[in-house]
């Protein structure tokens, strides 16, 4: 309850919602413009709900769950009476100028208020039932959990038997100042939500468990219909805290003392782990010790991240969220802590007292998500695989289209899962589908919701030309779907045929791939982790052993409380050690598994058989086979071998013949060379000789002119002796003898 | 891988697809944030599961489209988170300068790459959250170094709060993812077909169908 301590100035600092949730600056004005309709749709559904809870309590003329219709009247008329005298006492916020009309919104949440009996001083209380108006629809709502879990109730009272210390102590001091403030007041309905009942006996009257047999079955609630189409139509501000926990069932699911309990386990968990390293041997405990340590280390990481700077989310706030995150740890291990966890535990104590709302998120996590959150998410893996196929048949356009993009619906829709919308949708939205969902009692709304987004955002959509873009417009459309309304209504009326029974069947579908594949991650990771060696397998191996045994034994002795949750967490336990069992792994399933597992064998060991026979007649075959080709083979290679033998005694002789007249006409050569040589030398000879003669000619020519000459000279000489002797003749008588004279001379 | 599908060409030059993981709390979506939107806020960053962002750059006259992923930080989420993994090109291993148990884990992330990612994946170590005081520093900018010298990985120190380094960290990591993109691309080998094959695998378990129907 603590939207109860809100105040008027932190709405004007931030851009805050009525609800003091901040509104992303893009949406700003888009939520300025929604907030006079949510106003009005508020004012609408307020005036619906009281027309609705007052037939009920009119027609409850026979005494339901063990109340008197007398009782139920005489609280009606309480609860108008003292609504009046409340009026004064309300806080009525003025968020802004800008958006007058949401402060109805605001002041509709009301502080717890103590009784008329007069426990003031005692302060807020962290347990506070719902008004009895909702008492009957608390009963419906009940009823699945009864026959879920009526087996619980031995467990149940030995926790209440065990004492553990309140912590109304430690919040005692807050709520003090709560009725200080006097603001302005604007309620138009009915205004405290928990005032009667603490007043009346109601609140210790009949024990938790006891009206389960007496309820009358589903049937005999005519008004359900109504009450259907006024959860769609959405639920009023005032009343959302107390019906969400009627819902869920928050009352028949608690326990008494048992979240003190889990609170003030700090120490004995301590004397656990204590115990068990001393049975154990060094360095096991490790991991047990871890546990815890790790919950409160992204508990104290997320704190301050959650819903910052909510006003109503001060360091108490904060605290009370610690524990409410803290015990939910404790109470199922298996799922520990989960981011997104924060959010849940936030919203729900900011509309409701910390133990209601410690057993409306133990609702929600255990019941309605269960296998959601643990360590390996499987169901949430699933949900998304089953969604896909929603989506391909619903949208095969959308899809094509993101299918060419290489867009998976996951990469937006899984967030939007693990989230239940929360900082994925404006506020108003978002609460309108929790409204649903917690009504409808398990995650069928998810789906529709989802749905009914794709449908009115696929066109758009389509429009995109890479995944970057699909995703992050997907993603702002979403962000940005005030028309709270026009959602609910769309994927309540549109998806009427996407119900729980068949989810069940598409999850069953796809489930053995999504834990395949966990198995192979693990398996991966195993193989790392191998390096360890064999001896510390061994040990976990032991170690494991050891923890199952232990977890049996807390649940026979009921320190875990409740069977329910302690069963889930064996199961769960049981599967993270093992890895290949379904999470929601019942006897039968386990037996069917098994003669499953058998018939496989079987089939196994007659395939191997067949497939042995199989290989040795084709060995035989082969062999056979082998013997007639080899020997043919043979012959042809031999043939070809003498063939080539053959060829090659040719080809010898051959070559035998070429290089005898290679041989022949070298020797030929070589005689021509030598004629050749003994011809040029004759030639030289010769020539030389020529030369020689030459030369002799020529001598013989030289000397033949000398000769002449001498001739001539004689001549000449002869001729002047003649005329010389002629001229003596003159004197001499005969010439002739002078020719004999000079003839003689010249000899 | 690095061409756009036929459909979109004028949008950008190159798709890059980049991881922020870390442990819980170091400042990853603060700093997705700051790069993508320019702002810094402490309202919205829870992150569940995964988220995504788009913001496109230029680089030596390229336009380039970062597509960047989100994830969770805490230990369950890995089994939803490690899916992606393998359609990263780059990955910023983020951790918080004061919390010295963030920086010891980069070891175990970075083991997570190797046995989920791609072989050729380029890794960034960034410490994040340096506008802190000195006194609340647990992790010296040289043991960062260090680290990331070991793994011969670059080094960054940012402050999502004060945009120190943050436009650096992401320019300099798609400057190398380009740089190998446009090398392979070199290798004459059909980039189209690429991209198809790698937004199958950087979609996770259920994307086999994808591949087919893809441009």
């Amino acid at each position: 309850m603590l939207l109860s301590s809100l105040s008027q100035r932190d709405f004007k600092v931030d851009c805050r919602d009525a609800y003091g949730f901040a509104v992303r600056p893009q949406h700003l004005q888009r939520y300025r413009e929604y907030a006079n309709i949510y106003q009005e749709e508020e004012e609408e559904r307020s005036d619906r709900w009281k027309t609705f809870l007052g037939q009920q309590a009119d027609s409850s003329q026979l005494p339901i769950n063990g109340t008197s219709s007398e009782k139920y009247n005489k609280e009606l008329h309480a609860e108008a009476t003292e609504q009046e005298i409340n009026n004064g006492l309300e806080k009525g916020v003025d968020i802004s100028g800008e958006v007058p009309s949401s402060d109805v919104l605001l002041e509709n949440i009301i502080e717890e208020k103590q009784s008329a009996t007069g426990k003031k001083t005692h302060g807020i209380q962290i347990w506070t039932e719902i008004r009895p108006s909702l008492r009957v629809i608390e009963d419906m709502m009940s009823l699945r959990i009864m026959r879920k879990g009526n087996q619980s109730e031995d467990q149940q009272e030995t926790k209440k038997e065990r004492m553990v210390p309140s912590f109304e102590d430690a919040k005692s001091a807050k709520g003090a100042s709560e009725e200080d403030s006097e603001d302005e007041f604007y309620d138009v309905e009915r205004s405290d939500p928990n005032q009667d009942t603490s007043s009346s006996d109601i609140a210790s009257a009949p024990a938790t468990g006891a009206p389960a047999d007496a309820l009358p079955p589903e049937s005999s609630f005519p008004w359900k219909e109504e009450l259907e189409v006024l959860v769609r139509g959405g639920v009023p501000m005032a009343l959302r805290g107390e019906l969400w926990q009627a819902f869920v069932g928050a009352r028949t699911r608690r326990v008494e003392n048992y979240y003190q309990d889990l609170l003030a386990s700090e120490t004995n968990s301590g004397n656990q782990v204590d115990q068990q390293s001393d049975s154990d041997t060094k360095g096991s405990t490790a991991d047990t010790v871890c546990v815890p340590e790790k919950w409160k280390g992204q508990i104290e990481k997320d704190l301050p991240r959650t819903f910052p700077g909510h006003p109503a989310l001060d360091s108490d706030g904060r605290d009370a969220l610690r524990r409410l995150l803290t015990a939910y740890a404790r109470h199922n291990p298996a799922v520990g802590y989960c981011q997104a966890m924060n959010f849940f535990a936030a919203l729900l104590l900011l509309l409701m007292p910390e133990e209601n709302a410690f057993w409306t998120l133990m609702g929600i996590i255990d019941d309605y998500f269960d296998g959601y959150y643990s360590e390996e998410m499987i169901e949430s893996q699933v949900d998304q695989l089953v969604f896909e196929e929603l989506v391909r048949e619903r949208f095969p356009k959308l899809v094509n289209h993101l299918d060419y993009l290489g867009v998976q619906v996951a990469w937006v829709t899984g967030p939007w899962f693990l989230s239940i919308f929360m900082n994925m949708l404006p506020w108003e939205s978002v609460l309108r589908v929790w409204d649903v969902l917690l009504y409808e009692g398990n995650r069928v709304m998810l789906f529709k919701t989802a749905l009914a987004l794709m449908e009115l955002y696929g066109p758009a959509l389509v429009t995109t030309k890479d995944a970057g873009d699909a995703v992050t417009l997907l993603q702002s459309l979403a962000g940005s779907t005030f028309d709270s309304s026009q959602l609910v209504l769309t994927a309540c009326m549109g998806y009427q045929n996407v119900n729980e029974t068949r989810l069940q069947e598409l999850r069953n579908k796809h489930r053995q791939a999504v834990i395949t594949m966990v198995e192979e991650r693990t398996k991966g990771l195993q193989a790392l982790r191998d390096s360890k060696g064999l001896a510390t397998k061994l040990y976990n191996f032991k170690h494991d052993h050891k923890s199952i045994l232990m977890e049996t034994t807390q649940k026979t002795s009921g320190e875990l409380s409740r069977s329910e949750s302690g069963s889930t967490n064996a199961d769960e336990v049981l599967i993270s050690l093992t890895g290949d069992a379904e999470i929601d792994s019942v006897p039968d399933q386990v037996v069917w598994l098994k003669v499953e597992l058998c018939k496989l064998l079987e089939e196994k060991r007659s395939t191997m058989l067949r497939a042995e026979e199989l290989e040795t007649a084709l060995m035989e075959m082969v062999k056979q086979d082998n013997r007639r080709q080899l020997s043919a083979r043979v012959e042809q290679l031999e043939q070809e071998v003498s063939e080539l033998r053959r060829a090659l005694a040719d080809k010898q002789e051959q070559e035998n013949a070429m290089l005898q007249v290679l041989m022949r006409v070298e020797q030929d050569q070589k005689v021509t060379e030598d004629a050749r040589i003994y011809a040029e030398q004759d030639a030289a000879a010769q020539r030389y000789a020529a030369q020689v003669l030459q030369e002799k000619y020529e001598q013989a020519v030289a000397s033949l002119a000398e000769m002449e000459k001498r001739v001539v000279m004689a001549e000449s000489m002869l001729e002047a002796t003649l005329q010389y002797q002629s001229g003596q003749l003159k004197a001499q008588p005969s010439p002739r003898c002078v020719v004999n004279f000079a003839s003689a001379k010249h000899f | 891988m690095a061409a756009p599908p036929a459909r979109a060409r004028a949008d950008y030059d190159y798709l890059i697809k980049l991881l922020l993981i870390g442990d819980s709390g170091v400042g990853k979506s603060c700093l997705l944030l700051r790069f993508s939107d320019g702002s810094f806020t402490t309202s919205f960053i829870t992150t569940i599961g995964i988220d995504f962002k788009i913001r496109t750059i230029e680089l030596d006259s390229k336009r380039i489209k970062l597509q960047i992923w989100d994830t969770a930080g805490q230990e369950r989420f890995r089994t939803i988170t490690t899916a992606y993994y393998r359609g990263a090109m780059g990955i910023l291993l983020v951790y918080d300068v004061t919390d010295e148990s963030s920086f010891n884990n980069i070891r175990n992330w970075i083991r997570n790459i190797e046995q989920h990612a791609s072989d050729n994946v380029n890794k960034i170590l960034v410490g994040n959250k340096a506008d802190m005081d000195e006194s609340k520093r647990a992790v010296p900018t040289s043991k960062g170094q260090a680290l990331a010298d070991e793994y011969g990985i670059k080094f960054f120190e940012t402050s999502a709060k004060t945009n120190q380094n943050v436009e650096q960290v992401f320019f300099s990591i798609a400057r190398d993812i380009k740089q190998r993109l446009s090398d392979t691309d070199t290798k004459a080998e059909p980039a189209t077909s690429k991209i198809h094959l790698d937004q199958a695998s950087g979609s996770g378990p259920a994307a086999q169908k994808s591949a087919c129907c893809g441009s």
